[in-house]
């Protein structure tokens, strides 16, 4: 620990303040790797460890909290891994380090290059696989210490069932993230895939949680062909699939593309990023893919928040960062990816602004900020992107589980119609605290870290003069969050104290409530005093219960973690990793003078932090007035005074869109009309012929079967025939 | 004229001057006819005993034709093979022999036909 | 000769234990007689042991055929000799046991029994290890003539009288075309020795130097010819099937496991080696990795086709388990000629194409498999109305086999699903390399026919399995008990954990050394003398 607070100390006194432009760290080295530290194994081990560990407590019917404690334990001891292989990776900037730990697949069918086909179970590390495995592990282990209280509703088989794919899915992130070779990755990517379909389907008793399950797998498969395709399509043009032969490979074409002549690099490799990017976009819920996202709140909130929102779907991400040297090889992947992720940002952002349910509006935000995050991958800044990705990991954290907080405290109540001043009760002050920092965070408030990170790709995208339109959608996205973001805040957690419980009232099974009755809640007390309801109806006796200890504990370490997430910035940390890793933006050359976009004549980089922060502001003065402001009860906000203003806009955007319809429609009738004629092509066709198929050998063997008389000479007689028409035959053939 | 072809097919070396007249082929001849009657014995015969009799026929055809190889081509491996063979037929003779009697106990007949009950 | 006793000290001790259990089968104490079964266990295991460590590489182009062959004979006679427990003199010795009469040993075949047992897989052995064709006829007939009587008195019934006169009467016809086979293949080499070291003639190396030349001689094709389809019998391939059903029913399912297996382990060493000599070089020596010579290959791969059509279809109508496993075991032979229609593949092939080292797998999956299908078979038996036990036979009388005695009824199940091949089991890895090989020695048509007869198979198969696992024990069923033989459940027990391990457990490098495939160099005629007269052998004539 001393070391890692020297090595903070030492990056923090040799920083040099953050403008682009600075003094840039010297160039990674591609296709090289070295012996890395040993201990990097232990990150992927340890959670797999706890996998097989807490599988055994499910086989011994554990009821305990065994294995929380179990995931607990040995995901901090990755965390420690991780920090340690961080350590390790620094030492050497620019340089990668890879550890081999097993063999795995190795193929070949010639000895030329090309005709063989290896990918063993390799760690690749870098500055960026590093970035990505600490906030993983550190996040995961604090979830995990969350969930410990949130899940112990369902100790027991659920609970067993819970941290198993909890743990599994931290190994398979490892997996995803750490291998060298892009089969480690797929394997990962699928294994976070099944993880996810396994803790979204957790309730599977209740019909909304199986389809949501659904869905997001096969919106995922849709995606995860695309990368197979782009996977296969690496290997028959580069002849590997480790990345460091890809990359090393690839470095001619990188050169092209530096000095300008994108043109010249064949079709075929420009394609790959572009199939990559399919796949990207299918994990990482974005245009035309993102539909799952939003669903996959059915889980329980923890999943929610580890896997969906901070660290499975910035997968795609990290994908496209991982082979950033592949896509400035393209013409047209780095467009398609800036143009999808500012189309999502803002469509997801519109939907976000009118729902009502609160964690499905933090879903909403989840895709919109995803969206941004692609948005500065496409404008080319990693540094931004991957700085995004590391402050949406703890604020959107922070904002998840105050959601979950309040869910479980409410029997859960998530509507926001039915919630008011939940900070103000006793027992919930840290939580409302946690939640305002990931509010300000996340509507882009000053000197929050939510702030720094979007200006960097608000700033890159005015700053080049092709993304001048995307900048200014961003912007609009930008004043659309901080809007959405705070009318959460202002309706929940401050002003009147108001609740209506929800109808999960079994949350409280372990906490001794009498709650005969709390069915029948809803019709007499919509919006009477908390306490006025409280006292008078004992037959409605329902206590909100604050978040005990483990809750308490996690939200002020991601509070203090999504404040400190802006230190980073000030000593310029993230851009370092990236800038040593394969993520690096390279130099193109221009033919003579070099456009500059500027934002009305200025620098962007030197303006656009008080162009956002008054954007933000913005939006939260008009979420303070609509939604707080003269509010006496929970659903009486002025907003909702305002909406027929907008007509039918607002009553579309509270039904997404209808994208799921309008996808319905386009998928699901033909598909039902195809699947229907096929059912009956193969009623008719295929059944008709399987049929001929077993009544063909029936009828032949009951052919023979006359000559199995037995009787001996007629036995003979057939041998002898056969003998004769054999030899016949090979006489006849050998003259 | 078969024969002609059958020593100009075996002519790897030269061929012996003298057979007595009587060349290889006809000793071929002599033993395809001899294996050929006793297949067709096998098969239109019921008699268990005489159908016994074609499989030692045939049997014996092959010791004709492996003596005649043996002397064409001058090794006494094919008399050797003879000798053998005629062991396993006294084998097969006697286990033929114990089987019928067995059979003819159970149904006091030698008819190979009254056998089947097993068949499909 | 002498030094040709190194390698038969497996067959030596197997020999001495035949001569041993003949004597000990025979004594008036009921406990002496029944160390039989255990002397030839301990035998085997003995044999089996030795087999490992003395077995000699061969001369000629399969090396490691006497190696693998020998041991694997061992093996898997350790498992028959469990299955064929309480087989002899059943109900004579229940007389005796009930003091219904005293003990008589002209009237007992208990000690002929077991030393047939242990000669007849003496004689498979003797296959393995055979390179002379004298030696292999008589090791054909070793292996055959004691089965012969094991049929007659497997059972008291006269099922089992027509099952042996119907095997050994066509059993001879078939030994006498295999017979004439040798000996026109000795016409048309002048020898006998099948391998021999290289530079000595042998009808390997002379028909290597034939095919070279001119072409292998007619008289000596004709002799191959008929060699592989006398030896067809043993196998049970088309066209000489037809007795199998007949035998395989009316033996007891102890005896038919035995029939299913060691016979055809004998035949299938024996193509083997005919194959070897007559060598897979295609259409020139200079083309190794190629095929049979022509015309056997084409007879080889016809046959091949029929085999596992005929055994299939006829499998698919038949309502008698026994004969449906009879009708499969023929089906199996023909996927199995399939891997020597492929050959060995190039030098140094690995083992997904080399179809010599599949068949050797396959005979010995087959070998596992096939036992725990019979032995659940002889483990079962029906009351008849005479209170006498008949052993069970129709496919009826598994039903319900997994809910009313579960041992034997999974040990059906993954037998028969083994046998049709379902991944992950042992006949799925069996099979595979069939596939792979014939892939590689581009017979696609073979493929084929092979892959839709693997989906006929399914047919019975799965039927086999499914009124075991689904279907209900009928009420009626009381008829239906369990054998008093607790050794046939255990071989039973053995056989499936075996489909289940053996498939992990990599045997088949085994089987790869067992198919390790050498060319035989042609052989270099010394000028103006027949090859013939150098192994005249007798100094004294020249």
């Amino acid at each position: 620990m001393t070391h890692l607070l020297s090595h903070l100390a030492s990056v923090a006194l040799a920083a040099s303040p953050p403008a682009e432009g600075a003094a840039r760290a010297a160039a990674p080295v591609l296709g090289r790797v070295v012996e890395g530290p040993w201990t990097a194994v232990l990150i992927p081990g340890l959670p797999l460890l706890a996998a097989v560990l807490v599988a055994l407590c499910a086989a011994g019917r554990v009821r305990s909290k065994l294995p929380a404690w179990i995931t607990v334990g040995c995901l901090a001891g990755a965390f420690a891994a991780a920090v340690q292989t961080y350590l390790a990776v620094v030492h050497q900037p620019g340089l990668a380090q890879g550890v081999r730990v097993l063999e795995w697949i190795h193929l070949s069918w010639g000895e030329k290059p090309g005709q063989s086909f290896a990918a063993d179970f390799g760690l690749y590390l870098d500055s960026l696989t590093m970035l990505w495995m600490l906030f993983v592990t550190g996040l995961a282990t604090l979830i995990a210490l969350y969930a410990s209280e949130y899940m112990a509703h369902d100790l027991g088989a659920g609970y067993n069932r819970f941290y198993f794919a909890f743990a599994l899915f931290v190994f398979s992130m490892s997996c995803l993230v750490m291998g060298d070779n892009l089969i480690l990755l797929y394997l990962g990517w699928e294994g976070v895939g099944l993880c996810s379909y396994l803790l979204i389907g957790y309730f599977y008793k209740k019909p909304s949680a199986v389809a949501a399950a659904k869905k997001a797998f096969i919106m995922n498969r849709i995606g995860d062909l695309g990368l197979a395709l782009g996977i296969m399509l690496t290997f028959v043009q580069f002849g590997s699939v480790r990345y460091a032969e890809i990359f090393e490979a690839a470095a001619p074409y990188l050169t092209l593309a530096g000095e300008g002549r994108i043109g010249e690099i064949p079709l075929l490799i420009q394609l790959i990023p572009v199939l990559f990017t399919v796949g990207a976009f299918g994990k990482s819920a974005q245009l035309p893919l993102y539909v799952w996202l939003p669903d996959a709140m059915e889980g329980p909130t923890p999943v929610s928040a580890l896997i969906h929102a901070a660290t499975m779907v910035t997968a795609g991400v990290y994908l496209v960062a991982r082979f950033l040297p592949l896509y400035q090889c393209s013409t047209w992947a780095l467009p398609i990816v800036a143009w999808t992720g500012a189309g999502t940002a803002l469509l997801a952002a519109t939907i976000g602004m009118a729902q009502f349910d609160i964690k499905r509006i933090m879903a909403y935000s989840t895709v919109s900020q995803l969206g941004y995050m692609f948005a500065g991958l496409g404008v080319l800044t990693s540094a931004g992107a991957a700085y995004h990705v590391f402050t949406h990991a703890f604020f959107k954290a922070t904002l998840f589980l105050g959601c979950g907080a309040v869910m479980h405290g409410f029997a859960g109540q998530l509507d926001l119609r039915k919630l008011s001043g939940v900070a103000f009760m006793k027992g919930w002050g840290i939580v409302g605290l946690a939640m305002l920092v990931g509010c300000l965070n996340l509507a882009g408030f000053p000197f929050t870290a939510g702030f720094f990170s979007k200006d960097m790709i608000l700033a890159e995208a005015f700053a080049s003069p092709t993304y001048q339109a995307l900048g200014w959608v961003l912007l609009f996205t930008a004043g659309l969050t901080a809007y959405y973001t705070f009318r959460v805040f202002f309706r929940v957690f401050i002003g009147p104290k108001f609740y209506e419980p929800g109808d999960e009232l079994h949350a409280h099974d372990d906490h001794g409530h009498g709650h005969g009755g709390a069915h029948g809640h809803g019709d007499g007390h919509g919006h009477a005093p908390a306490k006025a309801k409280a006292t008078a109806d004992a037959a409605h006796d329902f206590h909100p219960h604050a978040p005990g200890w483990a809750i308490n504990v996690v939200m002020v370490l991601l509070t203090v973690g999504s404040i400190l997430a802006a230190y980073p910035y000030l000593i310029s940390w993230v851009p370092g990793l990236i800038d040593a890793s394969s993520a690096r933006v390279i130099e193109v050359a221009h033919g003579g003078e070099h456009a500059h976009g500027t934002f009305f004549g200025y620098d962007p980089h030197a303006v656009m932090y008080y162009v956002s922060a008054i954007v933000g502001a913005v939006g939260i003065i008009f979420a303070f007035v609509l939604h707080f402001v003269g509010r006496t009860g929970a659903a009486t906000a002025k907003a909702d005074a305002l909406l027929p203003v907008f007509g039918p806009l607002a009553r579309w955007a509270q039904n997404k869109w209808y994208v799921d319809e309008f996808y319905n429609f386009l998928v699901r009738v033909p598909l039902l009309v195809i699947s229907h004629v096929l059912h009956l092509a193969d009623k008719l066709l295929v059944d008709g012929l399987v049929d001929l198929a077993g009544f063909m050998p029936q009828a032949a063997g009951r052919g023979l079967r006359r000559q199995q008389t037995g009787a001996l000479n007629g036995y003979a007689f057939g041998m002898v025939l056969g003998v004769g028409v054999i030899a016949a035959i090979g006489a006849v053939l050998l003259w | 004229m078969i024969g002609g072809t059958l020593v100009t097919l075996l002519a790897q070396g030269p061929i012996p001057a003298d057979m007595g007249g009587v060349t290889l082929a006809h000793y071929l001849v002599v033993s395809a006819v001899m294996f050929v009657l006793g297949l067709v014995g096998f098969m239109v015969r019921r008699n268990l005993i005489i159908m016994f009799l074609c499989t030692e026929l045939m049997f014996q055809a092959a010791g004709i034709a492996l003596i005649a190889f043996s002397r064409f081509h001058m090794n006494h491996t094919g008399q050797t093979f003879v000798i053998f063979v005629l062991t396993v037929a006294a084998a097969e003779a006697a286990m033929a022999l114990a089987l019928v009697v067995l059979l003819f106990r159970r149904k006091e007949t030698l008819d190979g036909a009254a056998w089947r009950e097993l068949k499909g | 000769m002498i030094e040709k006793i190194g390698a038969l000290w497996p067959e030596i001790i197997l020999f001495a234990a035949a001569c041993i259990v003949m004597v000990v089968g025979l004594s008036p104490t009921a406990a002496v007689r029944r160390l039989c079964a255990p002397l030839a266990g301990a035998a085997l295991i003995v044999a089996g042991i030795v087999a490992w460590f003395t077995t000699p590489a061969a001369h000629g182009p399969l090396p490691m055929l006497p190696l693998f062959g020998k041991t694997l004979v061992a093996g898997v006679g350790v498992l028959l000799a469990l299955l064929l427990a309480g087989t002899p003199d059943r109900e004579y010795e229940s007389a005796i046991a009930r003091g219904a009469t005293g003990y008589d040993p002209i009237r007992a075949n208990r000690a002929e029994f077991w030393a047939f047992f242990l000669f007849s897989l003496t004689g498979a052995m003797l296959c393995a290890g055979a390179d002379d064709l004298i030696w292999l006829f008589l090791a054909l007939e070793l292996t055959s003539l004691p089965t012969y009587i094991m049929v007659a008195v497997s059972t008291g019934r006269n099922r089992s009288m027509e099952a042996a006169v119907k095997y050994f009467f066509l059993g001879a016809l078939g030994a006498a075309v295999f017979l004439y086979g040798f000996t026109l293949l000795y016409g048309g080499t002048g020898t006998t020795r099948l391998f021999a070291p290289a530079g000595e003639p042998s009808i390997a190396s002379i028909l290597a130097a034939q095919a070279a030349g001119p072409g292998i001689n007619a008289v000596a094709m004709t002799g191959l010819v008929l060699s592989f389809l006398g030896v067809c019998f043993k196998i049970a391939a088309v066209p000489m099937h037809f007795y199998t059903p007949d035998v395989y029913q009316g033996a007891s399912s102890a005896v038919a496991g035995f029939l299913a297996f060691v016979p055809k382990a004998a035949g299938f060493f024996t193509i083997l080696i005919l194959a070897g000599a007559a060598g897979w070089w295609g259409s020139s020596p200079v083309d190794a990795g190629g095929s049979l010579p022509q015309p056997l290959h084409q007879i080889v791969l016809i046959v091949a086709i029929l085999t596992m059509s005929v055994g299939n279809a006829l499998a698919v109508v038949q309502s008698s388990a026994k004969r449906m496993l009879a009708y499969s075991s023929i089906a199996h032979s023909g996927y199995m000629l399939v891997g020597v229609v492929a050959g060995p593949g190039p030098a140094n092939a690995p083992y997904t194409s080399n179809g010599v080292a599949a068949v050797l797998f396959y005979l010995l999956s087959y070998g596992v498999m096939n036992l725990g299908a019979f032995a659940v078979l002889a483990s079962l038996e029906r009351r008849r109305a005479d209170g006498s036990a008949d052993e069970a036979d129709d496919v009826n009388d598994l039903k319900g086999l997994c809910a009313t005695r579960p041992l034997l009824g999974w040990t059906l199940v993954l037998s028969v699903v083994g046998l049709l091949g379902l991944p992950p089991l042992l006949g799925f890895w069996a099979k595979l390399p069939l596939f792979t090989s014939a892939i590689s020695s581009n017979e696609i048509g073979l493929v084929i026919v092979l892959g839709l007869n693997s989906a006929v198979a399914a047919y019975y198969y799965l039927r086999l399995a499914s009124v075991a696992l689904l279907e209900s024990p009928e009420l009626t069923n009381d008829t239906v008990r369990s054998s008093p033989f607790p050794a046939r459940a255990v071989a039973g027990l053995a056989s499936a954990v075996g489909i289940v391990l053996l498939a992990a457990w990599p045997l088949n490098q085994w089987a790869m050394q067992g198919g390790r495939y050498q060319r035989v160099e042609p052989l270099k005629a010394a000028e103006g003398t027949p090859p013939a007269r150098v192994d005249a052998g007798a100094p004294a004539a020249r």
